[in-house]
């Protein structure tokens, strides 16, 4: 059967289309990685504070979720004032951000840019912000400071004077509450942008009171002590509940970027550890088959150790004696994975071997490199695609498993399996962080499913037993 | 007598096998191993001579030189006097011997650090609960498989290949993820993880209940991962019998349809089956590190990754022998079992002619 036969008999199974479509959407990602996403994006995946900056809301769900649950999410929203130089030491102004959604922002961070005369880069000036609430209230200094920096970025979430300021705003209202979660000391946990948000009434320390919608006014005053600073300008960023395709981790990553770049690996992994694993097997597999006599024995007996060793106890330990890379995993897959095929492909071999054709190559006196080369390698490789396709899944399942259990030991591209270990570790399960743990692993399933589904028409076409 | 030399071959080849796994496991773990042996010593011997009211006396330097002179006998009682190979393989044959020694940081449950005592207390948990799921799933795998294989093309059939091949490539730790993350937190039936509630209930029947119930869940992820490829397989190996000509022959005696599947077919098809079965059931005790993980059950498989994040090198050393053990004795029994009832295997070198 010629590779043209093959194809056109494959065409005419639909679940090899399906694979064959799956795993060309999982290629198109791959591909595509550096055009969707920031090219930066795929090479900074761990440098958390480069996610910073970016300014992404943290943990929050995908998009669309807004749709499906008939919820609006908040998004995004950034505010920029240029602040007019005059003379003077304060300055105030205020900035108005209308909450509509259901779902209110997940955290306030505030810019102000200052520049400086030379010889007064310590000089200090102070930031105070007071919001006043649609419901007509005012938390008076939520920010308090003062700094030297040229450039002062304040997060309210992370911000301490911002915590108890706006708890104790909100005590009054939730007196009970408020005594239990100080006895238990759960004051830091408390999401105090989320209660920013909330109706002032009662439960409202324990997250559960309605959002408050309407117009938030930022009230900011500034302070220099002489008019060797200068503000330029302010900006307040109001971080959405919402995010992207995927949403983001608690590290404020973008899921769909780590999803994209980790197909590459799962791919480039998967089909190198597949395609020299199964070559290695059916060489091995044929040269046993054919030489036959003590050399068979003694290869039998070295496959059947290699197929022993406990793959993923030892995967673990080496990894734990040599840092790994991507390559080295691959590599020590490909060792572990080669003997699979060889008891199948011998058995072939073993058959092709009694062929009248062989017999007449040999009394033609062709060489035993020539005869598994020219006679018997190229009748059995068709047979090797759908091993192939077979043996995928299983390196990348492995590959993900290994990544899982090292987490920050293991490789440090992006893999499916470690971002599903960092899941683990930042108990995204528990916080109910669905959007976190579910592509990942849906796309290890998705990817196995592809390149199952091809091996199996593979199969179908070239062992007409299975035909029916 | 063909087949006691047959059997014998087969034995020994189990044991080269089980030695070069440990040999390479050893080489290995050897300076981690070692590492610790030399702290041992060197605490060990200055206690011996600073605590010693004996020595009260003595002066430093004497001291020092008593010292040195415990240490280097220890080192001579530990071999670690020996070149490197001698002292490779005499871990390797100590580890086959089953005596894995102390371990360096982990503890069973009654404080005991000797390997294979931790073994021993991890391993039931894990046949508790892998044992138990392989068994499920075999009899449901099966069943549904024969099932499918009799009406090959209906919509059962097409369900169950469907659903093997879509679980074929699911990690079963991140299913059990996504049933943790349902089952227990969204609609909180069933415990998140572990194997007992803390303070476990100390009545038996209650434990034992308590138990079942941390049970269920990692059970149904076991079962529901890998049933479809179970049945799956069934119902390719049934079908493949069910074309053999002596089936044609049957039917066309006429001998009932039913009496045809379970009496030719099945027995035909059983050897295979058989074989995957006792594979399946002999690899569930060595259990699976992500899952147990995951579920925080304190089996094996967890012990396994503990002992790896621990860098404690003896249990690890321990638990690859007892799962390379596992395996190369599943084969062995295997072995026996159609070299005593199949007459055909043929012995010895060159046997595969």
């Amino acid at each position: 059967m010629g590779i043209k036969d093959i194809v056109s008999e494959f065409l005419r199974f639909k679940s090899g289309l399906i694979g064959v479509f799956l795993l060309l959407i999982i290629v198109g990602m791959a591909i595509a990685a550096p055009v969707i996403s920031d090219e930066e994006a795929g090479y900074r995946w761990y440098d958390i504070e480069w996610w910073t900056e970016k300014n992404i809301p943290k943990g929050v769900p995908p998009e669309w979720i807004g749709i499906i649950e008939g919820r609006e999410y908040a998004s995004t929203t950034e505010f920029t004032y240029t602040i007019p130089s005059r003379d003077g030491f304060r300055f105030t102004f205020n900035i108005s951000y209308d909450m509509t959604a259901d779902v209110p922002p997940s955290d306030i961070i505030l810019y102000i840019n200052v520049s400086k005369a030379e010889g007064a880069a310590d000089e200090e000036y102070i930031v105070i912000m007071s919001i006043y609430r649609p419901d007509g209230t005012k938390i008076d200094r939520v920010l308090d400071l003062t700094t030297a920096a040229p450039l002062a970025k304040i997060t309210i979430s992370t911000d301490d004077r911002a915590r108890s300021t706006i708890v104790t705003f909100m005590k009054k209202y939730d007196p009970e509450n408020f005594e239990d979660i100080t006895s238990r000391g759960l004051l830091e946990v408390i999401d105090i942008v989320k209660i920013l948000f909330s109706e002032a009434q009662e439960d409202v320390l324990l997250e559960k009171a309605p959002p408050l919608k309407g117009e938030y006014k930022f009230e900011i005053t500034l302070f220099r002590r002489s008019t060797n600073v200068t503000f330029n300008e302010a900006k307040l960023v109001v971080l959405g509940s919402a995010y992207g395709i995927f949403g983001t981790d608690s590290f404020g990553r973008d899921i769909f970027v780590g999803i994209i770049w980790g197909a590459r690996i799962a791919l480039v992994l998967g089909l190198v550890v597949a395609i020299v694993s199964v070559l290695i097997g059916v060489v091995y597999g044929t040269v046993s088959a054919y030489v036959g006599g003590w050399t068979d024995e003694v290869l039998q007996r070295i496959q059947e150790f290699a197929i022993s060793i406990p793959l993923l106890p030892l995967l673990l330990i080496l990894a734990y004696t040599f840092k790994p890379t991507i390559w080295n995993l691959i590599l020590l897959l490909i060792v572990f994975s080669w003997p699979g095929p060889v008891k199948t492909i011998r058995s072939m071999a073993l058959q092709i071997r009694e062929q009248l054709y062989i017999t007449a190559a040999k009394a033609v006196g062709a060489s035993t490199s020539r005869i598994v080369l020219r006679y018997i390698l190229p009748q059995i490789l068709p047979y090797t695609f759908a091993l192939v396709a077979f043996a995928v899944p299983g390196a990348i399942l492995t590959e993900a498993g290994v990544s899982f259990l090292l987490g920050a030991q293991g490789t440090l591209e992006i893999t499916w399996g470690r971002i599903l270990s960092d899941a683990e570790r930042k108990s995204a399960v528990l916080t109910g962080m669905w959007w976190w743990v579910l592509p990942p692993g849906l796309m290890i399933a998705i990817s196995g499913l592809a390149f199952v589904l091809i091996g199996t028409a593979l199969d179908r076409v070239l062992n007409p037993r299975l035909l029916r | 007598m063909a087949v006691v030399r047959y059997l014998a071959f087969r034995i020994v080849n189990a044991l080269i096998i089980l030695f070069l796994v440990l040999l390479i496991t050893a080489v290995m773990m050897n300076e981690y191993v070692e590492d610790q042996i030399r702290t041992d010593i060197r605490e060990r011997a200055y206690q011996e001579i600073y605590r010693n009211p004996q020595y009260a006396q003595w002066t430093e330097e004497q001291k020092q030189r008593a010292v040195q002179e415990r240490i280097k006998f220890y080192e001579r009682q530990y071999g670690l006097d020996q070149p490197y190979y001698v002292r490779v393989l005499y871990r390797t044959v100590d580890a086959m011997m089953f005596n894995f020694g102390n371990a360096m940081v982990l503890k069973s449950a009654g404080g005991s650090p000797v390997v294979s005592d931790i073994i021993l207390e991890a391993l039931p948990r894990t046949i508790l609960l892998f044992t138990t799921g392989t068994i499920i799933t075999i009899v449901i795998g099966i069943l549904l498989g024969i099932k499918a294989a009799t009406k090959v093309g209906s919509l059962l059939d097409r369900t169950i290949s469907t659903f093997a091949m879509f679980t074929y490539s699911l990690p079963m730790w991140w299913v059990g993820m996504i049933f943790i993350f349902y089952f227990s937190y969204t609609l909180g039936i069933f415990p998140s993880g572990g194997m007992v509630s803390i303070p476990p209930p100390e009545e038996p029947m209650a434990y034992a209940l308590d138990v079942l119930y941390h049970l269920a869940l990692p059970l149904i992820v076991f079962v529901f991962v890998n049933f479809g490829g179970w049945s799956y397989a069934t119902r390719s190996i049934v079908l493949n019998v069910l074309t053999e000509d002596f089936v044609n022959t049957a039917r066309a005696k006429g001998v009932p349809e039913r009496k045809i599947l379970y009496g030719h077919v099945l027995r035909t098809a059983s050897p295979p089956i058989v074989t995957s079965t006792t594979l399946a059931i002999l690899g569930s005790i060595g259990g699976a590190i992500i899952t147990e993980a995951v579920f925080n059950w304190p089996g094996i498989g967890r012990l396994f990754y503990q002992a790896i994040l621990n860098g404690d090198m003896p249990v690890v050393i321990g638990l690859t022998y007892i799962s390379t053990f596992l395996y190369v004795f599943a084969i062995l029994a295997l072995d026996f079992a159609y070299a005593l009832l199949d007459p055909r295997i043929k012995v010895g070198v060159g046997g595969g002619r």
